[in-house]
C-alpha cells in the first residue's frame, strides 16, 4: 500500500517568543492537489520546512511519504520535488549546470526536464547563461524545472507562480494538472486565491499557525454566507430583513445581505411578500471565504 | 554516485577560481625564496639584519636565529612567512564558511537539503573540499621550492627536506579549517562565520607571538595553534610527534563537533 504523502499531527513551532505553528494537523492524500492558504506570517513556509526536515517541530508528529523527515527519512526525500518561496541559486553556475547538479543530488534521472523546459520556454541559449543574468521570472521557471524534473511523487511548491507572466501561469496550471493525472501529489502554498480555486482539490486555511478551515474548495464555498442583492419597486423597511443575516447595504429600495445557506429559503419567501423588482444570490468566491476568516 | 562526491564536485566548481591564483602565488613565493637564499649578498644581508634584530622581531618571524641565517633556513622562512600563512588561511576560511553558513545565508541550502542528502554528507563534503584545496596549496608551495632548487641548486639544501614542512603547513591549516567548519556549522551567514574564524586565526597568531616575547603570559602559548607549527624546527629535526598529535586531535574534535551540531540544527 502506498504511503500517505503527508500526515501531520499537532505540530508546534516557536521562534523565541513568536508562535509560528500551534497544534497544526494535516492529511494530504495521494494524487490530490492540496492548497495551503494563509496571509504572510501564518506559518505556511514553516510548515513546508518542517515537512522537508529543514527545521524540527517543537512538538507533534509528521510523516512525509511514510517517513519522519530528517535523520532516517533522508531517503524519502528522493520522491519529493521542492520549490522554495524565495528561489535562490548559485549566480556563477549556468542554468544547465544548476539543473544537472540538483538532479544528481536527487539521485533520480531528470526524465521530465526536456518536456518542462520546452513548455516553460527555457531554451538552450538561456540554459547556457549564468543564473546571475536571469530575470526573476526566468529564475522562477528554472525553480519549477528543478523541482519537477525528476518526476517527484510529492511536489511541495511554495508560491509557484510568483513572478510568472499570465501565459506561463497558464502553462503552470497545465503542468499541475498533468502531475495530478500522472498520480503525483501536489502541495501548493499560495496567496493567489483564484489560482488555488482553479487547481486545488482541497484547501487548508491557516491563521496564526493554526488551521482555521479545511476541506474541498466547493464545501468551503458552501460553508460561507451568500450575498443576496434585492431591488424593490417601492420603499421597504430594510431593517425588517436584518434577522436573516448581516445587512451590508440598507436603502429603502436596495438591500444587500450576507445570509447563511440554511436561511436562504426563508429569506426568499419573505422577499416574495415584498414589492420585489429583482433579486440576485451570489455564491462566495474562495477569496471571500478567505477574507471572511481573516477579517 | 554518492552525495558527498556530487557535493565535492559542486564545491570545486564554485571555488576553483580562487584556488588557482592562491596556488600560483604560493608556488611563485616559495620559488622566490630559493632564489633569494641563493644570492650571497642577500643571505649575508639577511644574516646581519637578523643578528642585529631584537628578539621580539625574530619571535614575530617565528625564527630560530641559527637556522634562519643559513641558506637552508632562509628557504624555510618561506613556510613561516605571513604571505604563505595568509594564502593558506584564505582557503581554510573561505571554503568552510561558504559551503555551510554561506549556503544557508544565500538561501541555496534549502534546495540542497531538500534532496536526499544527509547532513553528515554536507559536513563531509565541506571537509573534503577543504583538505583537497589545502593539499593543492601545500603541494604548490613545495613544488615552488622543488623547481627553485632544481633550477638553481644550493649546496647542502635538498627539496625533500621541505616536504615535511609543507605537510606541517597543511596540517596546521587543516586544523584551522576544521575549526572553521564547526564555526560555519553554527552560523547562519558566511560573513559571521568569516569574522569569527578570522578573529580566531589572528588571535591565535598574536597570542603565539606575544607569549614568545612576554614571559608573563608564556604559559598561555599552548592555547595557540601556531605554537604547534615550527617550520625551522621541522627543517632541522623533522616533524614533532607532539605537535602533529595536538593538531590532529583538535582538528578531529572540531570536525566531530561540526557533524553533531549541523545534524541537530534548524537550517
Amino acid at each position: 500500500m502506498e504511503a500517505q504523502p503527508i500526515e501531520a499531527r499537532a505540530l508546534g513551532k516557536r521562534y523565541g517568543a513568536v508562535v509560528a505553528l500551534k497544534d497544526l494537523s494535516l492529511d494530504v492524500t495521494a494524487g490530490e492537489v492540496f492548497g495551503f492558504l494563509g496571509p504572510n506570517g501564518a506559518g505556511k513556509t514553516t510548515t513546508i520546512r518542517i515537512l522537508l526536515g529543514l527545521i524540527r517541530p517543537d512538538g507533534g508528529e509528521v510523516r512525509v511519504l511514510g517517513r519522519a523527515p530528517g535523520g532516517r527519512g533522508v531517503a524519502a526525500r528522493a520522491g519529493i520535488g521542492f520549490l522554495p518561496g524565495d528561489m535562490a541559486f548559485w549566480p556563477s553556475l549556468s542554468g544547465a549546470e544548476t539543473l544537472d547538479f540538483l538532479a544528481r543530488l536527487a539521485g533520480r534521472p531528470a526524465t521530465a526536464r526536456e518536456r518542462l523546459l520546452e513548455r516553460l520556454g527555457l531554451g538552450a541559449a538561456e540554459l547556457a547563461r549564468h543564473v546571475r543574468t536571469y530575470s526573476d521570472g526566468m529564475k522562477q521557471k528554472l525553480g519549477l524545472v528543478q523541482a519537477l524534473q525528476c518526476e517527484p511523487r510529492l511536489a511541495l511548491l511554495d508560491e509557484p507562480t510568483k513572478g510568472l507572466d499570465p501565459l506561463v501561469q497558464q502553462t503552470f496550471y497545465e503542468i499541475v494538472a498533468d502531475l495530478k493525472a500522472g498520480g503525483a501529489t501536489v502541495f501548493l502554498s499560495s496567496h493567489v486565491l483564484p489560482e488555488v480555486e482553479r487547481v486545488c482539490d482541497r484547501v487548508a486555511m491557516l491563521r496564526a499557525g493554526s488551521v482555521v478551515s479545511f476541506g474541498d474548495v466547493e464545501s468551503l464555498r458552501r460553508a460561507e454566507r451568500r450575498r443576496v442583492i434585492a431591488d424593490f419597486g417601492a420603499d421597504v423597511d430594510a431593517a425588517s430583513l436584518a434577522h436573516f443575516g448581516d445587512l451590508v447595504v440598507a436603502k429603502p429600495r436596495h438591500v444587500e445581505l450576507l445570509v447563511a445557506q440554511a436561511a436562504l429559503p426563508a429569506l426568499v419567501a419573505r422577499l416574495g411578500m415584498l414589492p420585489l423588482a429583482d433579486v440576485a444570490i451570489e455564491r462566495p468566491t474562495l477569496e471571500e471565504a478567505f477574507l471572511e476568516h481573516y477579517r | 554516485m554518492s552525495a558527498v562526491r556530487v557535493l565535492l564536485e559542486h564545491h570545486a566548481r564554485l571555488h576553483r577560481g580562487a584556488l588557482v591564483p592562491l596556488a600560483v602565488g604560493l608556488a611563485l613565493f616559495e620559488w622566490m625564496m630559493t632564489f633569494v637564499a641563493g644570492q650571497p649578498s642577500v643571505s649575508r644581508f639577511l644574516g646581519e639584519a637578523l643578528r642585529a634584530a631584537p628578539p621580539q622581531f625574530l619571535a614575530l618571524l617565528n625564527q630560530d636565529l641559527l637556522v634562519g641565517v643559513s641558506v637552508r633556513g632562509i628557504v624555510g622562512v618561506g613556510y613561516a612567512h605571513p604571505f604563505a600563512l595568509i594564502m593558506m588561511a584564505v582557503w581554510a576560511v573561505r571554503v568552510p564558511c561558504a559551503v555551510l553558513a554561506g549556503e544557508i545565508g544565500r538561501g541555496t541550502m534549502d534546495i540542497v537539503a531538500s534532496r536526499p542528502v544527509a547532513r553528515s554528507s554536507q559536513v563531509a563534503a565541506a571537509a573534503a573540499a577543504l583538505l583537497a584545496g589545502l593539499t593543492v596549496l601545500a603541494g604548490a608551495a613545495w613544488l615552488g621550492t622543488l623547481v627553485g632548487l632544481t633550477l638553481r641548486p644550493l649546496e647542502g639544501v635538498s627539496a625533500l627536506r621541505y616536504l615535511p614542512v609543507a605537510a606541517a603547513l597543511w596540517l596546521t591549516f587543516a586544523c584551522f579549517g576544521m575549526v572553521a567548519i564547526l564555526v560555519s556549522a553554527l552560523s547562519r551567514e558566511a560573513g559571521t562565520a568569516i569574522a569569527w574564524i578570522s578573529g580566531l586565526l589572528a588571535g591565535s597568531y598574536v597570542l603565539d607571538y606575544v607569549a614568545r616575547v612576554w614571559p608573563r603570559i608564556a604559559s598561555l602559548r599552548p592555547a595557540s595553534l601556531f605554537m604547534y607549527y615550527e617550520p625551522q624546527q621541522v627543517v632541522s629535526v623533522g616533524l614533532a610527534r607532539h605537535d602533529l598529535g595536538v593538531q590532529a586531535a583538535v582538528g578531529a574534535a572540531a570536525l566531530l563537533a561540526a557533524f553533531v551540531v549541523f545534524a541537530r540544527r534548524d537550517l
